[in-house]
C-alpha cells in the first residue's frame, strides 16, 4: 500500500506535467481535442493524489515505522485520532495534504466547469496543473513522505506534544482549503491574462471560489487562534506571531478580493484590479505556506541548514509571484476596463474597503518580513512584535470598520451618502447609547472601552439595519416587512451576517482588553483565589497517566460548585512538557486557569484570568463563515445552475431564491 | 507482485485519461457555451430585485440598459472557433503526451521508490513468530506485555539485564526497581540495580549504588559483582590501597575465566603503585588534557545536537554552562544568543535561558 501510494504520487506528477502543457497548446491552437485533455487529467490526478494520501494515512494508522515520516512523527501509544492527524503534522505530510486539496479543487473545476468557455477552462486547468506539477516535484525531491528505512525501528519518535490535539485535526485542513482555494482564483486570473480578455463568465466563477476559500480561511484562522489560546497557556488569542501573520495576510487580501469581485460581477468594473488582487492573494497564500513550512521563521540560518529545500522554495515563490506579476505587466493593458461609477456609490465604498485592506495587508507584510530581511542582510536579530502592529494596523482598520455599515446601504453607480446616514441614524444612536453606558460604568469604564464597544455595537446594529432597510421596515406594515425580509436574496443575508460577525469579534477583543482581569497566587489545597469577582477554591493536585504522557491535574471549585481542571503534562518520548489550561465557559465569558511551578513548601503557582465575552472573538469568526456559506448557497452564485428562473413568476421567485 | 500489477493498472488508467480525449473524433464536440447566458441571468436578477422592491424602477432601467450594451459587445467579439485539426504535428504531440506518462512515472519511481521493501505494520511485527523477530522487536514485545501487565515480575527480571546490554541505563534502573518492588530484595537484583546506576551516572559510584551493592553483599557475601564495584567506590574515594587489596582478594578467589576476575586484574594494573612511578606521573599529567579533550568533544556533540533540535531549553542551559566552565566566554555568549533565537525571542523559555545565563554571571542584554 505504501509503495502503491508512492507510485501514485509519482504518476500524479507525470499527469500534472501533461495537464499543464497539452491544454495550453490546445487553447492557443483552438484545438478542442487537446483542450479536452485538461478535465480527465485533472480528475485522474486528484484520484491518484487521494490514493497517495490514503496510503500515508494507513501507514500512520498502522504505525509502520519503515516509513521515515511515520517513524519521525508517530508513536505506537498515541490515540488513533492523533496517529491519523499526525499524518499532516509533519512538513512532508502537510505538503501532501496541500497538493491533495489543490488537485481536489482542480477536479471540481474540471467536473463542474461545463458552462465555461473551452479555452478559458483549458487555460485555468493548465495553470492549476502547473502549480500542481511544481509542488509534486518539490515533494518528491525534497520532502518525500514515502521515504523508507530498512531495518525499520521498533518505536517512533512521537509527534510534538503541542500538536497532539483535536486542533490539528481541524485547523490545517481548513487553513489549506482556504490557502489553496485562492489558487483557483489565481489560475483564473493567469488564464485571463494568457487569453488577453476577461469575459462575464470569469467574474461569475471567481466570486464563489473566493467566497469558499475565504470561508475556510476565516474558519482556519479562528480555529488556530482558539487552539493557541487554550493550548499555549498564556491566555492570549493573537500574538502577531509571523506564523499567524502568514495566514492573516491572505485573509486581508482575500477579503479585498471578495469585495472587488462583487463590483466586477455586478458592474464589470475594477476588472484589472480584481485580477491583480487574485494574483496577490494567492501569492500571499504561497508565502504563508512557506514561511511556516520552510523553517525560515526560526532563523534564516535554520532555513539555510537544508539548502535544497530552501532553494526550491525560493524558486517556487519567484516563479509564481514574479512570473504572474510579469505576465500581468505585459498583458494588463490589453484588457478592457469596465463600467464607470461615481465616487460615492457602492463601488466607491468597495474601493475604499480595498484600499484599506490592501494597505493593512502591506503593513502586516512589512512587519513580518522586515526582521527576516534584517537578519539576512545585517545579521542582527530584531523582533517586530505587538507594539508595531498595534500602532500601525489598528489605526488603519478603525476607519474601515466604521465605514462598513455604510457600504451595503449605498446604491450602485451613484449613491446618496446623506440618505444612507439617515437610515443608519438608529444604529448610530444605539451605538452611542451603548458607548455612554460603558463610559458610566463605575469600575473600569474608560474612553477606550467606550469607543471600542460603541464601534462593535455600531457594526452589529448597522448590519441589522441593512437588512431591515432592504425589507422596507418600518415604512411598510409588519407582515409585508417580514415577508420581504424572508424574501431577500441570500447573498444579502450573507453580507449582513459577515459584517455582524466582525462586530462580534471586535466586541470580544475590546471586552477582554478592557475588562479582563488576571490574578496569580501560590495556592495550597483549600485556598481560594478571586477571579473577576468569582471565587476559585483549589481542591488539590493529583497525578494522572495518559496513553503517552503523565500529568499533574489540579481541580478547582467555583462558587456554584462546578469544577475546572487544569493540568501539566509530560511527554517522555520527546521529553517535553505541555500545559492543559482549565477553561470554564460562562455564557460568552470564560475563566482560564493555568498551573505554574510547584513551590518547595507544597504549594503551586496558579495563574487565573477572567476573560469577559472572550468566546465572541471566535464565535464572530463562525458567524462570518456562516455568512459566507449563506451567500454561497445563493443560487445566483452557483455557476451552471439551470435557468429555471425564467419559468418562475415573480411571485414564486421571492420564496425560494 | 501485487505492487507491480497495481502500478501497471494505475499507469494504464492515467495514460487513458490523456489518450481518450485526444483520440476523440475531431468534430461533433459540444459548442462553447455562450457568454450571453450569463447576461441573461443578470437580466433575470434585475427583474427579481424589482419585483421584491429592492431596486427602484429607474435604477432597474439603467441596469437593463447597461447589461444590454454588454450583450451587444459580447456579440461582436464572438469569433468562429476552429475545430481540432489532424495533421502530423498533432499526432506526434499527442503521442508524446501519452507516452510521457509511463516514461516519467516509471523513471522517477525507479529512482525514488523501494518496491521490494514490504510493509511493516507494528501490530503484525508484534504478533508474528518470535523466532523471526529482531532482538529490538523482542524487547518491544516484552515491553508492550509489561505495559499491559506491569506486575509481571519475571518480565522485569528478564528485561533488566538486556537493557544494560543495550545501554538503555535509565530503563534498566527502572526495570530493576520494579523487580525489587515486586519480588523483594535479592543479591542479583540489588547488584544489578547498582550496576545500572553506575552506568547511568557515567561510571561514578553514587551513594545509592553503593547502598545497593552493600545490600547485595548482605544477601550473598561473596558476590563478585558487588565486591568489584565496592572496591571501585573505594578507589574513587582515594583509598587506592584498600581498593587494590580488595581487587587482589577478588582475583585470588575467582576461577580463571570469570569476567570479574579479568576486570579486577585490569583495575589492579591501573592502580598498582611501584616501579613505574614515572608512567603514573605521565598518566597523571596527561589525564587533565585527555579529560579536557573528552569534555570538549562532549560539548561539541551537544552543540551539534542543538543545531538539529534547537527547541530544548535544558540543552541550551547545559551548553552555556559548559562553555563557561571551559572558560570559553565568547562561545557561551554565542550559544546564549542562538538559544534565545531558537526558543523564540520573547518567549518564556528564552527568558528562562537568559535568566539562567545571568545567574551564571554572564552579561545579558535586557
Amino acid at each position: 500500500m505504501i509503495e502503491i501510494g508512492h507510485f501514485a504520487l509519482v504518476l500524479a506528477f507525470a499527469l500534472a506535467l501533461v495537464q499543464s502543457v497539452v491544454p495550453l497548446v490546445g487553447a492557443r491552437r483552438n484545438d478542442v481535442r487537446m483542450m479536452g485533455v485538461a478535465a480527465p487529467a485533472a480528475i485522474t490526478g486528484f484520484a491518484l493524489t487521494a490514493l497517495a494520501f490514503v496510503a500515508l494515512l494507513s501507514a500512520f494508522a498502522q504505525s509502520d515505522f519503515s516509513v521515515v515520516n511515520v517513524w519521525e512523527n508517530s508513536h505506537s501509544l498515541k490515540p488513533m485520532l492523533f496517529k491519523i492527524t499526525g499524518a499532516w503534522g509533519s512538513h512532508e505530510g502537510s505538503m501532501l495534504l496541500w497538493v491533495l486539496i489543490l488537485t481536489f479543487f482542480g477536479a471540481l473545476v474540471a467536473a463542474f466547469g461545463g458552462n465555461l468557455p473551452d479555452t478559458l477552462k483549458a487555460n485555468v486547468l493548465a495553470v492549476q496543473g502547473f502549480i500542481g506539477a511544481t509542488f509534486f516535484l518539490f515533494i518528491l525531491t525534497t520532502s518525500n513522505p514515502f521515504a523508507r528505512i530498512d531495518p525499520a525501528p521498533i518505536e517512533g519518535r512521537d509527534l510534538n506534544p503541542i500538536l497532539q490535539d483535536i486542533g490539528l485535526a481541524v485547523h490545517p485542513p481548513m487553513l489549506y482549503l482556504g490557502y489553496v482555494g485562492f489558487s483557483v482564483c489565481f489560475s483564473f486570473a493567469v488564464a485571463a491574462l494568457i487569453e488577453g480578455r476577461i469575459d462575464a463568465a470569469w467574474a461569475r466563477w471567481v466570486r464563489p471560489w473566493t467566497l469558499a476559500a475565504w470561508m475556510f480561511l476565516t474558519g482556519g484562522i479562528a480555529m488556530g487562534s482558539y487552539w493557541a489560546y487554550y493550548e499555549l497557556g498564556w491566555g492570549g488569542f493573537w500574538f502577531w506571531d509571523p506564523v499567524e501573520n502568514a495566514s492573516f495576510m491572505p485573509w486581508l487580501a482575500g477579503t479585498a478580493l471578495l469585495h472587488s469581485a462583487v463590483v466586477m460581477e455586478k458592474r464589470s468594473a475594477l476588472k484589472i484590479w480584481t485580477l491583480l488582487l487574485a494574483i496577490l492573494t494567492f501569492s500571499l497564500s504561497l508565502l504563508g505556506t512557506f514561511l511556516v513550512r520552510s523553517g525560515v521563521l526560526t532563523s534564516v540560518h535554520a532555513f539555510a541548514t537544508d539548502p535544497s529545500r530552501g532553494v526550491f522554495i525560493l524558486g517556487i515563490l519567484t516563479l509564481f509571484i514574479g512570473g504572474s506579476l510579469l505576465l500581468f505587466a505585459l498583458r494588463a493593458h490589453s484588457l478592457t476596463a469596465g463600467g464607470l461609477f461615481h465616487p460615492i456609490s457602492r463601488e466607491g465604498a468597495l474601493v475604499l474597503n480595498n484600499l484599506f485592506l490592501t494597505t493593512a495587508a502591506a503593513t502586516v507584510l512589512i512587519g513580518t518580513l522586515y526582521p527576516l530581511l534584517m537578519e539576512a542582510i545585517a545579521g542582527s536579530k530584531i523582533s517586530v512584535g505587538a507594539p508595531f502592529f498595534d500602532m500601525t494596523f489598528i489605526p488603519l482598520v478603525i476607519p474601515l470598520l466604521f465605514a462598513v455599515p455604510f457600504g451595503p446601504l449605498l446604491a450602485w453607480k451613484r449613491g446618496d451618502l446623506y440618505g444612507a446616514a439617515q437610515r443608519l441614524a438608529f444604529a448610530f444612536g444605539g451605538a452611542l447609547v451603548v458607548a455612554l453606558l460603558v463610559l458610566m460604568m463605575r469600575e473600569r469604564g474608560s474612553a477606550f472601552a467606550a469607543a471600542g464597544i460603541g464601534l462593535a455595537a455600531w457594526m452589529m446594529l448597522g448590519a441589522l439595519t441593512d437588512l431591515f432597510v432592504k425589507a422596507g421596515i418600518p415604512r411598510v406594515s409588519a407582515s409585508t416587512g417580514l415577508r420581504r425580509l424572508t424574501g431577500l436574496p441570500r447573498s444579502m443575508f450573507g453580507t449582513a451576517l459577515a459584517h455582524f460577525g466582525i462586530g462580534m469579534t471586535v466586541l470580544g477583543i475590546v471586552s477582554v482588553a478592557a475588562f479582563g482581569t488576571e490574578s496569580i497566587a501560590t495556592m495550597k489545597k483549600g485556598d481560594t483565589l478571586d477571579v473577576g469577582g468569582r471565587h476559585l477554591r483549589f481542591d488539590g493536585l493529583r497525578p494522572q497517566t495518559g496513553p503517552n504522557f503523565t500529568a499533574q491535574t489540579g481541580t478547582f471549585v467555583l462558587d456554584d460548585g462546578s469544577t475546572v481542571e487544569s493540568s501539566k503534562r509530560f511527554y517522555p518520548v520527546r521529553q517535553m512538557p505541555t500545559t492543559e489550561a482549565g477553561i470554564k465557559t460562562l455564557i460568552f465569558s470564560q475563566i482560564y486557569v493555568q498551573l505554574g511551578d510547584e513551590t518547595p513548601d507544597g504549594g503551586i503557582v496558579v495563574h487565573a484570568w477572567w476573560k469577559p465575552l472572550v468566546t465572541l472573538i471566535w464565535l464572530g469568526g463562525l458567524v462570518m463563515m456562516a455568512g459566507a456559506a449563506v451567500s454561497l448557497s445563493d443560487r445566483r452564485l452557483r455557476v451552471g445552475a439551470p435557468s429555471a428562473r425564467r419559468a418562475r413568476s415573480a411571485a414564486t421567485g421571492s420564496a425560494g431564491a | 507482485m501485487f505492487f507491480w500489477v497495481a502500478a501497471a493498472l494505475l499507469t494504464f488508467a492515467a495514460s487513458l485519461a490523456v489518450l481518450m480525449p485526444l483520440s476523440r473524433k475531431a468534430e461533433g464536440t459540444g459548442a462553447s457555451p455562450n457568454e450571453i447566458n450569463v447576461y441573461r441571468d443578470q437580466l433575470a436578477e434585475v427583474e427579481r430585485d424589482v419585483s421584491r422592491g429592492i431596486l427602484a424602477r429607474e435604477e432597474a432601467e439603467q441596469a437593463r440598459a447597461e447589461i444590454g450594451r454588454r450583450i451587444l459587445r459580447a456579440g461582436d467579439g464572438e469569433a468562429a472557433s476552429k475545430r481540432g485539426k489532424g495533421g502530423a504535428a498533432f499526432r506526434i504531440a499527442g503521442a508524446a503526451a501519452v507516452v510521457s506518462i509511463p516514461l516519467v512515472s516509471w523513471g522517477l519511481y525507479a529512482m525514488l521508490g523501494s518496491p521490494n521493501l514490504p510493509e511493516q505494520p507494528l501490530s503484525a511485527r508484534m504478533t508474528r513468530d518470535p523466532s523471526t523477530n529482531t532482538p529490538a522487536e523482542l524487547v518491544a514485545r516484552a515491553e508492550s506485555q509489561l505495559a499491559a501487565n506491569p506486575d509481571d515480575l519475571r518480565g522485569w527480571d528478564v528485561l533488566a539485564p538486556i537493557y544494560i546490554k543495550m545501554q538503555r541505563f535509565d530503563d534498566a534502573v527502572s526495570a530493576y526497581r520494579n523487580a525489587l518492588r515486586l519480588g523483594g530484595s535479592s543479591a542479583i537484583r540489588q547488584a544489578g540495580l547498582g550496576e545500572a546506576l553506575v552506568y547511568q551516572s557515567g561510571g561514578l559510584i553514587t551513594k545509592e549504588a553503593q547502598a545497593a551493592f552493600e545490600q547485595a553483599l548482605k544477601d550473598t557475601p561473596e558476590m563478585p559483582k558487588a565486591r568489584f564495584f565496592l572496591a571501585m567506590a573505594k578507589a574513587q574515594e582515594g583509598q587506592t590501597d584498600q581498593a587494590a587489596s580488595e581487587w587482589k582478594q577478588l582475583t585470588a578467589s575467582l576461577p580463571q575465566d570469570d569476567p570479574w576476575r579479568e576486570a579486577s586484574q585490569t583495575m589492579l594494573a591501573r592502580t598498582a603503585p611501584g616501579p613505574n612511578e614515572e608512567q603514573a606521573q605521565a598518566a597523571e599529567q596527561m589525564n587533565p588534557a585527555d579529560r579536557t579533550a573528552m569534555i570538549e568533544q562532549m560539548v561539541a556533540s551537544l552543540d551539534s545536537k542543538l543545531r538539529e533540535n534547537p527547541n530544548d531549553l535544558e540543552g541550551w542551559q547545559r551548553l552555556v554552562r559548559s562553555y563557561l566552565v571551559l572558560g570559553k566566554e565568547r562561545d557561551a555568549a554565542d550559544a546564549l544568543s542562538r538559544g534565545v533565537t531558537a526558543l523564540g525571542a520573547g518567549t518564556m523559555a528564552a527568558k528562562q535561558l537568559s535568566d539562567f545565563a545571568a545567574a551564571q554571571g554572564m552579561k545579558v542584554e535586557p
